[in-house]
């Protein structure tokens, strides 16, 4: 992957993660805090590790190294398997530090060894210092009198708690309990009742010095800050205690280091410390390392940290609606400059004095000016609205790998045109239906390994997800190579559910066949499979598209795979229309959609079961009254302006009254109560502030293209 | 009931006389026995269709309009005369008076030249998205008491979109069910 758009995507968001871990860290350093939040912990390893996942993505094996160390430093933190101690802190710190120099580096192509040497120090001594702390804690283990074959036996989780118990300084006891075979299971429950408000019983091992027959040991590992008599007053008189500690009740110093040139770290809540702010003075800055670290490892971090503290990348993360704020305030300049223009034209053309003619002129001139101007930021702002459809694209890969796996399947995922750039709006509203596609191709295209086999075919499917621009839309592909649509078992399905008529689908060509899946109620499969999760058919994918002016089309080839085609428009904010009149009333029709404009003589329509039809070069197109759809009242002409739009293949012919011309329109969507109109699809307003709304085009070819699976409208 | 019973229920009822302490307790015990009893009366819109007086609470009228362009919507549903930009927000505007049985037909409306000077749109603020009814004339705001409503007398007509009656002196106020009405 190195498109330099899916990069810089990387960049912004590995720095936004980054952001996230510095904040958490220095959250973690508050001085006095005590205890380090679970909750805190666990989200400072999650963004670790979704930084490494990335980088590793895109082969940045130096940014993933040290984020995989760092990860590693506080996963052990999390499990508490090494204390979180200011110097550990401070390590951490750096390396968000150096990973943020390395994103740099990267961000401007530049030449990272250095950096490199100095993640790989740093992430030794990461390693160190994880480790480091296991050792000696285990030092602060062997201080307890615990015989190593009954260490050899506590869980992880045991041996964490003990630690913690060793340095809360409490005294350590072994509760040797002898209990009848009998009875020993409500005895021990009744012993752990007891002593569960004086303190944590650690561990229940079964002893190593067993009794006599009729009987069995207990050790208890039981850490508490009452003294013997206390503990003992509440046993029964037939169980023993002992100490484990040498010094019970003093709280036990941390450890000498380990390594005279590296003391090891304090214990975090040994001290306050003061948090990275205050020491460095200087707002998120670090501080210069304490003097216990190395001076070898600090001085490369603690220079880049004075370099710059500015941010890697100049994005800007803003929200949508404010953009849509703005498409707004420009929809309604373009009002205005058409209001202008208009001005400046009847200005010009004003008979009688001079003056007036002038002033048109120079007004016209301006208004011009202010279109361009105008178009450039329409443009500009439709622009900042496109991302890259990788953003799903990848989320796509995530759980088709998961997917695959969990299927038992062979299947190659191909994915390309990840580039490819659409409206933001459009491409959130895309991951539910290309998620669906997709977990069906895998599900009821794809077969298993041995099936596939048999018919011949390679023993790996591929799934492919494709995209790609054409003009003003944008296509995109879902295909498999795996058994595809059985024509006659659709055919039956469809009778059987009524869908259509016998002699419906005597007629139906094979592709109008495929598409009767999209209905509502069908479904091929009597199983519900786990993949592809119940009750949501392809008519719902189906109605998500048109949602978004797009279009879905199916091709299919028994055992030879099934292709969906999903057709959308590069943006829904601002369109280009062309303004129509049906019997007085304005109505726009999207330009993206229009592909003709036709005059057609009343006695050329011909009709093919009574729908009336035209021709345009040897092409046979559906014939519509926008009018009588509408119900309005029709106008007498013998020559109709045939407005002839089509998206993919699909093609229809749609009769106006009158042609006022093109603009630029936003179009707002019909409040919740007006949704699924037929035929519409929102509404924009005009200079004179009525709303004129914006024909569906993609709803109207699917009304009226595919009439068969309709009741005919009157 | 047992004595002890009946002490144990002494205490656990609550009276207001022995919270409030000494402060109200010379105060005339009836009047503010009534005081407790007064209801805080809810403010309507009323307005008129065909003659009749309707009223819906005024918290769920978000403004009154004059009668802008109306954009019909083809093929939307049956009580729906057409579209309105308010202020650049695309919203439907309801007939009721077919609901209500009080007409028959859909208005045609697509301007201020198509309806009396005194009608208006009320904007009504719904869940489901905002939207407007045509009314005849806006008479003003009324204070009515909830618990004063009577039940619409069955007279064999569409009740449905009829929250209940209220009377104020002469006056009777049909309560218009929202939800009810746009539906």
């Amino acid at each position: 992957m190195s498109e330099p758009r899916a990069l810089n995507e990387f960049i912004v968001e590995a720095n936004e993660i980054l952001e996230t871990l510095g904040r958490e860290l220095l959250a973690l350093d508050q001085p006095g805090g005590g205890e380090a939040d679970p909750d805190r912990l666990n989200a400072v390893f999650r963004a670790a590790h979704s930084l490494k996942g990335l980088s590793s993505m895109f082969g940045l094996d130096g940014i993933s190294k040290l984020a995989h160390r760092a990860e590693d430093v506080l996963d052990a933190l999390r499990l508490g398997r090494a204390p979180l101690s200011a110097t550990l802190l401070d390590s951490l710190g750096q390396a968000v530090d150096v990973l943020e120099h390395m994103l740099g580096a990267v961000s401007r192509g530049e030449d990272q060894a250095d950096l490199n040497a100095a993640a790989d120090a740093l992430g030794t001594e990461l390693t160190r210092l994880a480790t480091g702390e296991a050792s000696t804690d285990a030092d602060v283990l062997d201080q307890v009198g615990i015989d190593p074959q009954v260490r050899a036996v506590f869980t992880e989780y045991e041996e964490h708690r003990l630690r913690e118990n060793v340095k809360k300084g409490v005294g350590l006891w072994k509760v040797r309990a002898v209990f009848s075979l009998t009875d020993f299971d409500v005895r021990l429950a009744d012993l752990n009742r007891v002593l569960k408000p004086l303190g944590e019983v650690v561990s229940t091992l079964p002893s190593s010095q067993p009794g006599d027959d009729a009987s069995i040991a207990f050790d208890l590992i039981f850490g508490s800050a009452r003294s013997r008599t206390e503990i003992s007053s509440v046993l029964p008189s037939d169980i023993s205690m002992e100490g484990l500690t040498k010094r019970a009740f003093t709280p036990t110093p941390p450890p000498p280091p380990s390594m005279p040139a590296r003391p090891s770290p304090t214990p975090y809540n040994a001290k306050p410390l003061p948090s990275w702010d205050e020491s460095s003075g200087s707002g998120f800055a670090l501080p210069a390392p304490p003097s216990s670290s190395p001076s070898g490892l600090s001085s490369p971090s603690r220079v880049q940290t004075d370099a710059s503290l500015r941010s890697l990348t100049n994005t800007v993360r803003v929200d949508i609606t404010r953009l849509d704020g703005l498409m707004n305030s420009i929809g309604e300049l373009l009002l205005v400059r058409g209001n202008l223009e208009r001005l400046a034209e009847a200005a010009r053309n004003a008979t009688g004095s001079a003056l007036p003619k002038l002033w048109g002129q120079e007004l016209q001139r301006e208004a011009r000016t202010l279109a361009r101007r105008l178009d450039e930021l329409q443009k500009g702002v439709l622009e900042v609205r496109m991302v890259p459809l990788v953003q799903v694209f990848d989320k796509l890969a995530r759980l088709m790998r998961r997917l695959v796996r969990e299927s038992g399947k062979e299947v190659d995922f191909d994915m390309s045109g990840g580039d490819v750039e659409l409206d933001k709006l459009i491409v959130e509203e895309l991951s539910d239906p290309l998620m669906h596609l997709l977990r069906n191709a895998l599900d009821h295209g794809v077969e298993l390994p041995s099936a596939r086999v048999q018919k011949g075919k390679d023993e790996r499917a591929t799934i492919g997800l494709v995209a790609r621009q054409q003009g003003n839309h944008v296509i995109i592909e879902v295909k498999d190579d795996g058994a595809g649509l059985d024509e006659s078992r659709i055919r039956e399905v469809a009778i059987s559910r009524g869908l259509v008529t016998e002699e419906q689908v005597e007629e139906m060509d094979r592709r109008e066949l495929l598409n009767l899946v999209f209905q509502p109620g069908f479904s091929t499969r009597k199983d519900v499979s786990e993949l592809s999760g119940r009750g949501v058919g392809l008519d719902v994918v189906k109605t998500n598209l048109q949602r978004l002016s797009g279009l879905i089309d199916i091709d299919s080839r028994r055992y030879a795979g099934t292709t969906f085609t999903l057709t959308l428009p590069l943006t829904l904010a601002i369109i280009r229309a062309l303004m129509v009149n049906v019997s007085r009333r304005t109505y726009a029709i999207p330009l993206n959609a229009v592909l003709e404009i036709v005059p057609v003589r009343e006695d050329a329509l011909r009709t093919i079961e009574k729908r009336e039809v035209f021709e345009v070069r040897g092409q046979t197109i559906p014939f519509v009254r926008l009018a009588r759809l509408f119900g309005l009242e029709e106008e007498k002409r013998t020559v109709h302006y045939v407005v002839v739009v089509g998206i993919a293949q699909q093609r229809l012919g749609l009769a106006v009254d009158e042609l006022l011309g093109q603009q630029d329109i936003v179009t707002k969507p019909l409040s919740g109560r007006l949704r699924g109109t037929p035929g519409v699809s929102g509404a924009t307003e005009l200079g004179d502030r009525r709303a004129v709304l914006v024909l569906d085009i993609a709803a109207l070819l699917e009304e009226i293209v595919r009439p068969q699976l309709e009741p005919r409208s009157a | 009931m047992t004595p002890r019973f009946d002490q144990l229920l002494d205490r656990f009822f609550y009276r207001p006389d022995e919270d409030e302490g000494p402060y109200l307790a010379n105060a005339p015990r009836v009047e503010r026995a009534a005081h407790a009893m007064e209801e805080v009366p809810e403010e309507f819109l009323s307005f008129s269709l065909e003659g009749e007086t309707y009223a819906v609470p005024i918290h769920a009228v978000r403004e009154i309009l004059k009668i802008t362009a109306v954009t019909e919507i083809p093929r939307a549903a049956k009580n729906v005369i057409g579209l309105i930009n308010v202020r650049g927000e695309m919203l439907p505007l309801y007939d009721v008076k077919t609901r209500l049985k009080l007409s028959t037909k859909l208005p045609q409306l697509r301007g201020a030249g198509d309806v009396p000077r005194a009608a208006r749109i009320v904007l009504l603020k719904d869940l489901e998205g905002d939207a407007g009814i045509l009314v005849d004339r806006v008479s003003g705001v009324v204070k009515l008491q909830l618990s004063k409503l009577e039940e619409a007398p069955d007279l064999g007509v569409e009740r449905s979109a009829i929250a209940g009656i209220a009377r104020r002196g002469e006056d009777l106020f049909i309560l218009l069910d929202v939800e009810q009405a746009l539906s």
